[in-house]
């Protein structure tokens, strides 16, 4: 299934994040939500740059960054496919996601002059989905 | 063609109208499948930029080449692949808009009648009417029609949606976007409306008083100006000095706001070392950033 580029995506030009992680950004967001599946076709580089209204050096960049981050894959000939989540990494390298986000976690709570304990049953609720 | 020239190139150019400066040393080349917007204030020198391009105005030193051919003697040859809409377009006023359309096409070789159908009904254009009769918005629209039909290699629009009601410019942003889809062409769009310089510019030239003041990929200006948010618990700085590549600075208290250009990462992680505070980088938009460059 191939989506449908104006539908689905969105660009907000002035909002001051560039227009290419925007469309990254929502790539991701729509293949955690369920509403992208792997082995979905992304729309043509040019029918997102006129279906929005953008560049389409734009689109190339969003579309060449999420392949190199194993979102997506080049299909010679057809497009950009999305791919099946990368659970065959070792899990050290997956724990490499999430890092820069615990990170900052870790420094505002310092901020905050927190305990351990609070920031653990803080982070309690969002891990509710995963396994033991 | 020299083959290192790209389509569109610019040396140490300069023009001045009698004892006043328009351009002073201005210098930058295009690439091809590049759409650059040429941003600055009025009486910046973009015109005088397009005009010198186009060979319409004589430089008063430096050269500038479009497609390998200098400014001031473009062969036929090469002005049938440039297309050109100029600020206040004119065109024969006691034809019609069908016969304005088929007099320029006789000029070119590569005339898209079928483009020609589809703009006229893209635009509402009704192609019986005399063009004096045009609004000046309708005929800024014939004049984009005009420049776009020969489908040329260089596009080189002065402030073209400038007339245009939002409905009509979304069209135009819509048609160029197609025209520069195959990523051979090389376009320079001058404008004032910054959210569709970010919409369908691949790079960005400021001119500020005749000089070039910036000329980057878009995302490369972007992620260069960058709005810093201080927060600390002692009080901040009335100002800044010593610090590198601040254009603007407002403090005082336990809390600041300032913009920085250059390397944002490096000037955030010394404030937030040197003054004990929070630092959160925030993105501008190309308006903020162009207002912050001219300050």
């Amino acid at each position: 299934m191939t989506l449908a580029a104006e539908r689905l995506l969105r660009v907000f030009p002035s909002s001051g994040v560039p227009i290419y992680r925007q469309l990254m950004d929502q790539v991701r967001a729509l293949l955690l939500s369920g509403q992208v599946r792997p082995g979905d076709m992304l729309p043509s580089v040019r029918a997102v740059a006129l279906g929005l209204e953008v560049n389409p050096m734009t689109v190339s960049k969003a579309y060449s960054l999420l392949e190199a981050e194993g979102v997506v894959e080049r299909v010679r000939g057809t497009g950009m496919r999305v791919c099946p989540p990368r659970s065959g990494l070792p899990a050290r390298d997956r724990v490499a996601g999430v890092r820069p986000l615990l990170e900052q976690v870790g420094a505002k709570a310092q901020q905050l002059a927190l305990t351990r304990r609070q920031v653990r049953e803080a982070l309690e609720p969002y891990l509710k989905g995963l396994t033991e | 063609m020299n083959a290192a020239c790209q389509p569109v190139e610019v040396r140490h150019l300069s023009k001045s109208f009698g004892t006043k400066p328009a351009l002073t040393d201005v210098t930058l080349s295009l690439a091809p499948g590049t759409v650059t917007g040429l941003l600055g204030r009025n009486g910046a020198g973009k015109t005088t930029l397009i005009k010198c391009l186009l060979g319409l105005l004589r430089p008063g030193a430096g050269e500038s080449r479009v497609l390998g051919e200098r400014s001031g003697d473009l062969s036929p040859g090469v002005k049938a692949r440039i297309g050109y809409v100029p600020q206040e377009p004119v065109i024969y006023p006691w034809m019609r808009v069908r016969q304005g359309i088929a007099y320029q096409g006789a000029f070119y070789e590569t005339w898209d009648v079928g483009l020609t159908e589809d703009l006229l009904k893209t635009f509402e254009l009704d192609p019986r009417q005399r063009i004096g009769a045009l609004s000046v918005g309708q005929l800024q629209k014939l004049a984009i029609l005009l420049a776009l039909a020969c489908r040329p290699e260089v596009l080189l629009l002065d402030e073209p949606v400038a007339a245009l009601d939002p409905e009509g410019r979304r069209h135009f942003l819509r048609v160029l976007l197609d025209l520069v889809a195959d990523g051979t062409r090389t376009v320079l769009l001058s404008t004032h409306i910054t959210s569709d310089v970010e919409r369908v510019c691949s790079h960005v030239a400021i001119l500020k008083d005749g000089k070039l003041l910036q000329m980057a990929e878009m995302d490369e200006l972007r992620g260069s100006v960058k709005e810093l948010r201080l927060a600390a618990s002692r009080p901040l700085p009335e100002a800044l000095p010593g610090v590198p590549g601040v254009l603007s600075y407002r403090g005082g208290g336990s809390s600041a706001v300032l913009t920085v250009q250059g390397d944002v990462p490096a000037v955030a992680a010394r404030l937030q070392r040197e003054l004990a505070a929070e630092v959160t980088v925030m993105d501008l938009s190309l308006e903020d950033v162009f207002l912050e460059l001219h300050r």
